[in-house]
């Protein structure tokens, strides 16, 4: 009778409670680089959705420039590479409850993030720029007045560009991602996209005849693989791997294939 | 849990957070005006005498009803420039809106007019009233009142789905939460303040519609 | 690399749709089970359990869904519980799914005549028992047209587990549209996809509605 009730209760409680407690299963934490080797494969967070740097493949499979250096970090630590597409939103919760061991994500390298992440090295060279058709005169900020400007959201594009945006007129959007920006952009919803140095390429090919080109570049940036404080160990080898994979060519071949480049220097701290 | 709470990055927003709110109550209030128009066009349509008018507007509605709304928001907005129509976000928002709930409020509106009872339209056809009068005077305000409750949840619906306009940058709550959040990284608590705001219209929202009830229905016997 | 609309594209969206379908059967269940006992709490003599679901429903019917999923997502973050996109999206529309169903099976339950109430009394059954051979065989009747139509409400929802990075139809949508450029051609075979999917739910829910309707049993008319 009152047992009825008390089993149904008990049956959603066990529902809810069996819910939450899946989703402690795939937290695996790895602290060190042995903790990896050991486990047998990384798990790495990519982008899936940027030109360039990280795009779905025909074969379902991440392609890309930091898909690429992922799979060198796997090839040197001697395991498998499980890729899990992240994006500008979640790859630092992600990181932080160790859904991933590392995030390699055209990930800029900024104080405020190194307050809650670490960062390797730089393993590459970029911009926060502005691009715009050949045909659209900017040559400086202040001949934004009166344009659309699509950013993406928390991007340096916006964290330059909103402190300055009511004083010179300039319409700011901010769009989740850079993806959807540029997809605004496509379809003209926008004059101006806050994107890196080489997007005009892919803009170039789908919108042919328009002839995108950098009209400002407003910070130079750096990507930095991304690792949960305090993993020393971690940070000391893939520091290693990055001033390898920079000395012994692999790295300028990633720049050359993905942003027919060569690697240009980068700094170190 | 290590984490320490910071509400007041959340205060330090509060005014753009509130002119992000003033949007979403413009949207809103705009599509629910719109969303009812088309609605009662499109109710008339489905008892239309004419087959292709009726099987439109059943298109149209089993076409929304069975499609995300963030799948049409990013239609109209990406996808309509294709074929050279390009809207702002604002705009693409509202249209959306517009016709997302149109097609909820015809099936609203349609139960409304069924509510009425029939001896009533024979009554008025006995008197000699056209097609257009007897909607005026006898079905109009009777279908209103029946399905009055079931319109102001739609409409509310409707507010609530506004949160997703957020992804094609129309600078509404859900945006500026969005924005203040990839700056600070401060996600509980900013969306934990913007959902009792959310709540808050919802509320002020309901007290509205029961004021209009009152106003419109109050002397109401039948 | 960009690359033309062609028919593997096609296919990683169909693909897709095999986690549109997994995310709303979890939700759907898990949400059951905690919509039944909310809809039981809402009904109890118990004014503390009424009023508790009553609450509960009032907030999630009154919040948007893109918000519970966010503080799902980002809450769990909090707890230390693994938060990936996948467990918060479920969870969050379990919690969504189980407001809204039991709002709907309380109504449901409240159509069922007192006349049925009072004779299971007569008859000396316990209020459990009056609920588990009386009452809730004839309100699943009646619940079940709106139950379907909110079943597609629900496959609908998922698309916004798109936004927290769950990858699903939606998703899909993107990351094919970054990859060819073709918004239009996306999106609309995108929207064709799910209309495949809820369309026959709607028309399922339509049905035993007018089943329903020519039986005479009075029907609870959920309109959302």
């Amino acid at each position: 009778m009152r047992a009825r009730r008390r089993t149904v209760v008990l049956v959603a409680l066990l529902g809810l409670l069996g819910l939450a407690a899946s989703s402690l299963a795939p937290s695996v934490e790895a602290q060190n680089v042995d903790e990896i080797i050991k486990r047998g494969k990384v798990i790495v967070g990519v982008n899936t959705t940027t030109p360039i740097f990280g795009l779905v493949g025909t074969d379902g499979q991440p392609e890309g420039y930091d898909p690429d250096v992922a799979r060198l970090v796997g090839k040197y630590l001697g395991v498998q590479v499980e890729f899990v597409p992240v994006t500008g939103a979640n790859r630092l919760p992600f990181l932080l409850t160790n859904r991933v061991d590392m995030v390699i994500a055209l990930f800029g390298i900024t104080p405020e993030r190194a307050q809650q992440i670490w960062f390797s090295m730089p393993y590459a060279t970029e911009a926060a720029t502005l691009v715009a058709p050949a045909g659209r005169a900017v040559k400086t900020v202040d001949d934004l007045a009166g344009l659309r400007v699509g950013v993406p959201r928390g991007a340096m594009q916006d964290l330059i560009l909103t402190p300055q945006a009511a004083a010179k007129k300039i319409n700011l959007m901010r769009f989740d991602d850079e993806a959807t920006a540029l997809q605004a952009m496509i379809s003209g919803q926008i004059d101006v996209v806050g994107t890196g140095l080489l997007v005009n390429r892919t803009l170039n090919r789908n919108d042919p005849g328009k002839n995108y080109e950098v009209k400002i570049v407003l910070r130079p940036l750096h990507f930095g693989i991304g690792i949960r404080r305090g993993q020393i160990d971690l940070l000391q080898w893939l520091n290693t791997f990055v001033y390898t994979i920079k000395n012994n060519g692999e790295l300028d071949a990633i720049s050359r294939k993905w942003r027919q480049l060569p690697l240009e220097a980068l700094p170190v701290f | 849990m290590d984490y320490v709470f910071q509400f007041g990055v959340v205060w330090r927003e509060i005014d753009a957070l509130l002119l992000g709110g003033w949007l979403t109550l413009r949207l809103s209030a705009l599509a629910m005006v719109f969303g009812l128009v088309v609605g009662v066009a499109g109710a008339l349509a489905k008892a239309s005498r004419h087959q292709t008018l009726r099987a439109l507007a059943r298109a149209y509605v089993e076409a929304i009803r069975n499609t995300p709304f963030l799948v049409q928001v990013l239609l109209v907005y990406l996808g309509l420039p294709s074929i050279g129509i390009r809207l702002k976000p604002d705009q693409a928002a509202l249209l959306a809106m517009v016709i997302n709930l149109g097609a909820y409020t015809t099936e609203i509106v349609r139960a409304g007019i069924k509510a009425v009872p029939p001896g009533q339209i024979q009554a008025g056809t006995a008197l000699g009233l056209s097609r257009w009068q007897l909607f005026r005077f006898v079905v109009c305000l009777p279908a209103l009142r029946a399905v009055f409750p079931a319109l102001g949840s739609q409409f509310i619906l409707v507010m609530l789905a506004s949160s997703v306009v957020s992804v094609i940058s129309a600078e509404e709550l859900t945006a500026v939460a969005d924005t203040i959040v990839a700056r600070n990284f401060r996600s509980f608590e900013v969306y934990l303040i913007v959902t009792g705001l959310y709540l808050a219209m919802c509320l002020a929202f309901q007290a509205a519609f029961a004021a209009i009830h009152r106003a419109l229905f109050a002397r109401w016997s039948g | 690399m960009v690359r033309e609309f062609t028919a593997h594209e096609l296919w990683f969206l169909v693909l897709a749709v095999r986690w549109t379908i997994a995310l709303s059967a979890i939700a759907f269940v898990a949400g059951g089970a905690c919509g039944l006992v909310v809809a039981l709490s809402r009904v109890s003599r118990s004014g503390v359990l009424a009023g508790m679901a009553t609450a509960y429903i009032k907030v999630v019917q009154g919040t948007p869904l893109l918000m519970q999923l966010y503080l799902v997502y980002f809450g769990s973050t909090l707890l230390r519980l693994g938060s990936d996109a996948w467990t918060a999206a479920a969870l969050g529309l379990a919690l969504y799914a189980s407001a809204f169903l039991g709002e709907i099976w309380r109504g449901c339950i409240q159509a069922v005549p007192r006349a049925q109430w009072e004779a299971a009394r007569a008859l000396g059954l316990g209020y459990p028992s009056q609920l588990r051979f009386i009452i809730l065989p004839q309100a699943s009747r009646i619940a079940l047209p709106p139950t379907v139509g909110f079943l597609v409400q629900l496959v609908k929802g998922t698309s916004l587990a798109s936004i927290i990075g769950f990858t699903e139809l939606t998703r899909a949508a993107a990351v094919v549209n970054n990859a060819t450029f073709r918004p239009l051609m996306v999106y609309t075979a995108v929207a064709g996809l799910y209309f495949i999917l809820c369309w026959p739910l709607s028309l399922l829910s339509e049905h035993l509605e007018r089943r329903l309707e020519r039986a005479g049993a009075s029907p609870v008319s959920f309109q959302i």
